[in-house]
């Protein structure tokens, strides 16, 4: 696989960023899934997921924020505290959590004390949590408050003709990332999870023109005969967010493939096509709120439930790890009722709870995956 | 959990609890003085309560009420909802359903009882919700997971987007009783056109799933006069808000708690009307008097709370800021922000209040999402803390116009919502000129931080700046 892939996704500031500011472009980061893309692209803009992968300590985030918070926006906060997001142009804050959401405040205060850490444009873009006719109209106006506030700091029109395009550039892209989850599932992979999460990290933090050209060459590429994962424990990865490559490393080792996942940061969030025809605000609105993978659409529990049983059967999964940030209660509550009807129904899960961020409990979450294969290999046994 | 606590229903327990407590005070001294050895732990409670007379034993019997109705629902052919305190049950008594507050019974628990609902706690951990999940819903609703309480219909919320976790614990409960759902959803600026319409359109979906539920048509007479109603008792709060402002304040530091319970178990019925006259004929009384509220009659400070109280173990923090001279004018909890609140009129805050229309059934709905929408919480911590009509704003104004020496947090550690910002909040209160102080504990659970220790950090800061006269 080529490296590029993964400087992408392990780089906050990588090449094809910085290529990209020396053409004279902006970038806007952004915190949550549910924010259109397409609204940036048509704006010649750059869409920058938002991520605290890197820290290193957390003093900043722990000064704003309180102590019972989750360490994924804290880590956020440090990194833009610490500069290391100067090159953002924007930022969008969203309500994904009461977490997220708090991050707007604390990152604004913040600049009091640190000078220039808040970029020129910061927004605060809402989602509703239901998808139904009166808040998918909300939603398209929500949009379009996006759009004329994008058109007005940055002067750019954002025109239907080019949200249309963006459409069509950003539907290629879906279309890759289906075929890269197809092969995932196969039942000899030609490509590890962990390979798999810096391919979709990578699409967060590059143009998707340019994303979408390399993700085809890779894809076309042939696969490595004999397949290096034959045999191993196929697992699938759910829960909090996560985009740190290296978890996932932690959990496959060299004895589990991770084959599926339900994660934020996966490419869960850039499956289903957006419709290329009428309204591309109504178009983008009525996709982007019907998306239910995250626990945050409250009461659509059976529909992510009945989401990784298809994953599952598909995948051919042996087990499940769920995992949630401490203090992210909408994933470690549901991570709770996906082990009870999972298990019920045979499948082998494990919850753990974690912190974001630089691995600091490596010892004690390999202890834990480790057991977890040995149940399930065990199992392998008896069934043979 | 012990075998002993899966003995009984704890509701059913509570009305018990409640009920013979509601009827002590119609005996003599000495029958109510012995009556009181029986019950070691909840006397502190029922004693307080009952001192300021009158109101304390409506309150008492408000309680009483409430769960008998939460337990013979069933057997009186009513429905049941899972609700949350910044639910407004008005709707529900409008379709004759009984509403079942998680918070307010995880609060009276921990009245009632010494061992509070730490078992329940625990339960709701142990069956896959987490523990770091806010203890006022977990509280309650480890009883109803675990199969101790009233059978449950419906479970509803209206608090996504302003405070996840709790609406999250609801969705698990739905999730995991195997419940219908339905959440009233809103966008974080209070006051503009699209907040206005969304408001309408999702409690007209409301209105939909409690007809499907329950199989009834909304009654439109019910409905004008359960509102009707509210209206009666916001004019009676509006009366208790504006008499607070006297020097002294005429009102007793535990009439906060029983004016917010008896809205949120009984506004807009009988119930809560005359817990509230009560509570008015007595500050009334006192005003006329020139009287304190305060045991002591001295008022040496006054503390407004911006957030919520502490029920964890019982009445010791009304009776704490009695014993010190403090007079309570109020959290969040208590302000309804009707069109007739002195706040509003005094704030010019008329866009961000509700009024009450009961010309026709449409009017009638938008009034009555109006006023859902400006519950407590719901109202003021939707948006980002700094924004127009929310949090800061709304402290600041409050906290002035009532004349308070000092603003006090206290909520729960899994309260994501509020210590996501409260550093930065305090901050800027105590720019304001406003000596903030944050409580640590937990107002539903002591084991987080037992009373003693927060007592003490309490008096610590009212010490050391130099808070009382």
């Amino acid at each position: 696989m080529s490296p590029d892939w993964m400087e992408a996704a392990v780089v906050l500031e990588n090449r094809f960023v910085k290529r990209w500011k020396a053409a004279g472009k902006k970038v806007v980061g952004y915190t949550c899934s549910y924010l259109p893309d397409e609204v940036f692209h048509a704006a010649g803009i750059l869409p920058y997921r938002l991520r605290g992968y890197g820290t290193e300590e957390c003093t900043i985030g722990d000064t704003y924020f309180g102590p019972f918070i989750c360490s994924l926006p804290k880590c956020m906060l440090q990194l833009a505290g610490e500069g290391r997001f100067r090159f953002l142009d924007g930022a969008i804050i969203t309500p994904g959590c009461d977490s997220m959401r708090r991050l707007d405040e604390c990152w604004r205060k913040a600049g009091d004390d640190h000078p220039g850490i808040v970029p020129g444009f910061f927004f605060h873009f809402a989602v509703p949590h239901k998808f139904s006719d009166y808040t998918v109209h909300w939603f398209a106006d929500e949009i379009r408050r996006l759009i004329a506030a994008v058109e007005a700091h940055f002067e750019v029109a954002i025109s239907a003709d080019r949200l249309r395009d963006a459409i069509r550039v950003y539907n290629r892209g879906r279309e890759l990332l289906r075929e890269l989850e197809r092969l995932r599932t196969l039942p000899e992979p030609p490509i590890t999870g962990t390979d798999a999460l810096a391919v979709v990290l990578a699409g967060t933090a590059m143009a998707r023109d340019v994303y979408n050209d390399r993700l085809a060459a890779f894809l076309a590429e042939p696969s490595p005969e004999p397949p290096a994962h034959r045999g191993r424990i196929r697992l699938m990865l759910v829960g909090s967010a996560n985009d740190d490559v290296e978890l996932v490393r932690l959990v496959e080792g060299d004895r589990a493939l991770v084959v599926a996942d339900n994660l934020c940061f996966s490419a869960r969030c850039h499956l289903d096509p957006v419709p290329e025809d009428g309204d591309p605000v109504e178009a983008l609105a009525q996709s982007y709120l019907r998306k239910n993978e995250c626990p945050r659409m409250y009461g659509q529990y059976q529909g992510r439930l009945e989401l990784l049983r298809a994953k599952i059967r598909s995948a051919r999964v042996d087990g499940v790890v769920m995992q949630n940030i401490r203090f992210c209660d909408l994933h470690g509550a549901e991570n709770g009722l996906f082990e009870r009807d999972l298990e019920a129904e045979g499948v082998p899960c494990l919850r753990v709870e974690r912190e974001y961020g630089a691995l600091v409990e490596k010892g004690r979450l390999k202890m834990r995956v480790d057991a977890f294969l040995e149940r399930i290999a065990h199992r392998r046994e008896v069934c043979a | 959990m012990r075998q002993a606590t899966r003995e009984y229903h704890f509701d059913r327990m509570l009305w018990s609890a409640f009920d013979t407590a509601a009827k002590l005070s119609r005996g003599s001294e000495k029958e109510y003085r012995t009556t009181l050895k029986y019950i070691p732990y909840f006397r502190g409670v029922v004693d307080a309560l009952l001192q300021p007379g009158e109101p304390g034993r409506e309150f008492l019997r408000v309680c009483a009420r409430y769960f008998e109705n939460v337990v013979t629902a069933r057997e009186r052919g009513r429905k049941t909802a899972i609700t949350t305190f910044c639910f407004s049950p008005t709707i529900l008594y409008a379709f004759d359903v009984v509403p079942v507050c998680l918070e307010v019974i995880s609060a009276m628990m921990c009245l009632a009882y010494r061992r509070g609902t730490g078992e329940f706690l625990d339960y709701c951990n142990e069956v896959g919700f987490t523990e770091t999940s806010c203890s006022s819903q977990r509280g309650a609703l480890g009883g109803f997971l675990a199969g101790l309480g009233s059978e449950i219909d419906l479970v509803l919320t209206d608090t996504p987007g302003v405070c996840d976790t709790n609406a999250n614990a609801f969705a698990f409960a739905a999730a995991y009783l195997h419940k219908p759902f339905f959440q009233l959803d809103y966008p974080p600026v209070l006051v503009d056109g699209r907040s206005d319409t969304y408001h309408r359109e999702d409690y007209r979906a409301l209105i939909r799933f409690l007809e499907e539920h329950t199989g009834k048509q909304l009654d439109v007479d019910r409905l004008r006069a359960v509102l009707t109603e509210v209206q009666a008792q916001d004019e009676m709060i509006a009366e208790l808000d504006e008499l607070a402002r006297c020097v002294p304040n005429p009102l007793p530091v535990s009439f906060n708690l029983m004016l917010y319970a008896g809205r949120f178990l009984f506004a807009g019925m009988p119930e809560c009307t005359h817990l509230l006259e009560s509570m008015v004929r007595m500050a009334r009384r006192n005003a006329e008097l020139g009287r304190s509220g305060l045991a002591s009659g001295t008022e040496n400070a006054r503390a407004f709370f911006c957030y919520i109280d502490h029920y964890a173990q019982d009445l010791r923090l009304w009776q704490m800021l009695d014993e010190l001279g403090i007079g309570y004018v109020g959290n969040i909890l208590s302000r309804h922000w009707g069109a007739t609140a002195p706040y509003v009129r005094e704030l010019g805050k008329q866009d961000a209040a509700y009024s009450i229309d009961t010309t026709g059934l449409d009017t009638m709905i938008d009034s009555i999402a109006a006023l859902n929408s400006r519950m407590p919480m719901v109202k003021s911590i939707r948006g980002p803390y700094d924004a127009p009509n929310m949090w800061l704003e709304d402290t600041l104004a409050l906290a002035k116009m009532y004349a308070a020496d000092f603003i006090v947090y206290n909520g729960t550690p899994g309260c994501r919502n509020t210590w996501g910002m409260v550093k930065l909040f305090a901050r800027d209160t105590e720019k304001a000129g406003f000596p903030t102080h944050i409580m640590n504990g937990d107002a539903f659970d002591e084991r987080v931080q037992s009373w003693e220790a927060t007592r003490e950090r309490f008096e610590e800061f009212i010490r050391v700046r130099r808070i009382l006269r």
